[in-house]
């Protein structure tokens, strides 16, 4: 059975870029005691390695070549409104370089 | 009486009769909606459903959704009002376009009351992880029992007598499960039948539309109107939709209904087992031929585990684009990356981030084998058995839920049989694309439990005139939660 640690736990996290306490943490550490539990019950499936991983529940035939048909895109006015920094037409963010 | 307190196919008759109109029904859903205590909206439409509806005077004789008020879970996208997925990440987005079933009941000229409360980004099955809190089942005026979720605020807007139907979605249990708590018929249909464009994805090998009503009759008219290929959608189905309003007639006689021995066996409340062993023997007289099959057990134990490690691990990825950058809170930081982990930090809450630790443990190079590819590996094996069943029968009959809706404060062992085959089954169908309804099949204490009818891919026919044979015997059709109960 696989084994937990906070270290494990908060580089999952820093991948999802997004930080938790050390009380949720210590709280998720807990949760996977029984998660872990249940993940091997996975493992002990007997041939669980004879088949291959299943993606999705089948094909569903839809893939084709559409037509070119122009369509308007959104407006760019419209895109800025959801977004909460905006200068000169453009979504802003912090300096990256310089 | 109230005509809002009819079946979808009742009113249609009503508006056809012009004994009601349109505008009528609206200021009545817009008046219970305001009056509802469950916590079932993100937003009531005032505005624009009275303008809509304003607008219907002629009776669309074919048309059975002309002028009916409905609700949509707030994961779906709406073109200028907001869509908050019932996240702090999404606070203030307004989509740009519809969700493709939002359009299509749209141009059926069904009117859109108002967005529906949901678990967190549609991670959750208790109805009490989303921004706005606890989603009450209108059944418990004590407001002590849920309503179960994710699709929580549909479920609470339909067993209210709100609204006669609510679309969902389901990528575990999210329509079926609520609509057991709540009296209701709730659908998945095939994955690939309707169109997922605008849906919020969650975890895409899963993600179905579903929606709820109060009638097996209404769920085929729904459906009529939502199971179309769409050119938006690359994994939404060409195979031509029926009429499923006529194949719901068919006569169950002669079809073989299977029944898998451990998910009956495994902890259910006695009076579901006793409701659900009384509706196979009156299915049987109906003439319908059924089974008691078996099912490994190894493979049913791990289905909560599997469907946790391949939801959690798809919701990672598709909550990459949650970055409060482009929508949603306007955080800053030194980094545009300080901007985005502001935003996230903010924005999720507790609940969901570890959901999405969950996903990323499992996608961390040193775990994929064993736990996400496994997980993948598990879901075939499953499917497989399941496909072998269908070779022989022609539908999967079950109970719903193992009892009433729990409290909120409810535990339950998280390794018993319970929890791992009793209360998680539902995602069978969610593995191999399998349609399925969920309709009442008895009351306990006054509160509803249902029983669940999975058919093949692409019979939803079959499984709605299995769940119609049903509701003709249980006699539980448009069932609504009384509006006042003494304490």
């Amino acid at each position: 059975m696989k084994t937990i640690s906070k270290d494990i736990l908060k580089k999952a996290a820093s991948k999802l870029l997004f930080d938790m306490t050390e009380a949720q943490y210590a709280l998720l550490e807990d949760e996977f005691g029984t998660l872990l539990s249940q993940m091997d019950l996975i493992g002990k499936i007997p041939d669980i390695d004879s088949v291959a991983p299943m993606t999705f529940p089948f094909d569903t035939g839809n893939a084709f070549m559409r037509e070119d048909v122009p369509e308007a895109p959104a407006l760019v006015s419209d895109i800025l409104k959801n977004a909460g920094h905006v200068e000169d037409d453009q979504i802003k963010l912090p300096k990256v370089v310089g | 009486m109230s005509y809002l307190d009819l079946t979808i196919k009742e009113i249609h008759e009503a508006l056809v009769a012009r004994l009601v109109t349109p505008i009528e029904l609206v200021k009545e859903a817009l008046e219970r909606a305001k009056a509802n205590t469950d916590n079932a909206f993100e937003i009531i439409l005032e505005q624009e459903a009275l303008a809509q509806a304003a607008m219907l005077l002629e009776p669309e004789v074919d048309n059975m959704l002309w002028g009916i008020p409905y609700v949509a879970k707030d994961n779906f996208s709406t073109k200028d009002i907001p869509t908050t997925g019932g996240s702090n990440i999404l606070t203030g987005y307004v989509p740009l376009f519809d969700a493709t079933v939002i359009t299509r009941l749209k141009e059926k000229h069904a009117i859109l009351i108002g967005k529906t409360t949901l678990d967190e980004l549609a991670m959750g099955g208790t109805g009490k992880s989303g921004h706005k809190g606890k989603t009450f089942n209108p059944y418990d005026k004590t407001k002590q029992r849920m309503i179960g979720g994710s699709s929580s605020g549909s479920a609470a807007a339909v067993c209210a007598g709100i609204v006669p139907f609510a679309l969902g979605s389901d990528t575990g249990d999210s329509v079926r499960k609520p609509a057991s708590y709540a009296g209701l018929v709730g659908m998945k249909p095939t994955w690939g039948r309707i169109s997922r464009y605008g849906l919020f994805p969650f975890a895409p090998s899963l993600d179905h539309v579903g929606f709820l009503t109060r009638s097996a009759y209404d769920a085929a008219l729904v459906l009529n109107a939502l199971a179309k290929s769409d050119k938006y959608d690359a994994t939404c189905s060409d195979t031509p939709a029926i009429d499923y309003t006529n194949s719901i007639n068919q006569p169950i006689a002669g079809k073989r209904i299977a029944i898998i021995e451990e998910i009956v066996k495994s902890k259910h409340r006695p009076e579901v087992i006793k409701a659900f062993e009384a509706i196979v023997e009156q299915l049987k007289n109906d003439g319908a031929i059924v089974t008691i099959v078996k099912f490994r057990r190894d493979l049913l134990e791990a289905i909560f585990p599997i469907y946790i490690t391949i939801s959690c691990a798809e919701a990672t990825s598709n909550a990459a684009n949650l970055d409060g950058i482009k929508f949603g809170p306007a955080t800053w930081g030194t980094t545009y990356e300080d901007a985005m982990r502001n935003a996230r930090t903010a924005g999720f809450s507790e609940l969901i981030k570890r959901r999405f630790v969950i996903g990323s443990y499992a996608l961390l190079r040193e775990n994929q084998e064993v736990l996400f590819l496994r997980a993948q590996k598990g879901r075939r094996l499953i499917v497989e058995e399941l496909n072998k069943i269908y070779q022989d029968h022609d539908l999967i009959l079950a109970p719903a839920a193992p009892s009433i809706a729990p409290k909120f404060e409810d535990k339950t062992d998280q390794l018993s049989d319970e929890y791992l085959i009793a209360d998680n089954h539902l995602v069978l169908g969610n593995f191999g694309g399998f349609p399925g309804v969920t309709l009442p099949l008895g009351k306990l204490n006054d509160m509803p439990f249902g029983i669940h009818v999975m058919g093949r891919p692409f019979e939803e026919g079959l499984v709605l005139a299995a769940s119609q044979a049903i509701e003709n015997h249980t006699g539980l059709r448009n069932m609504i939660a009384p509006k006042e109960v003494n304490l």
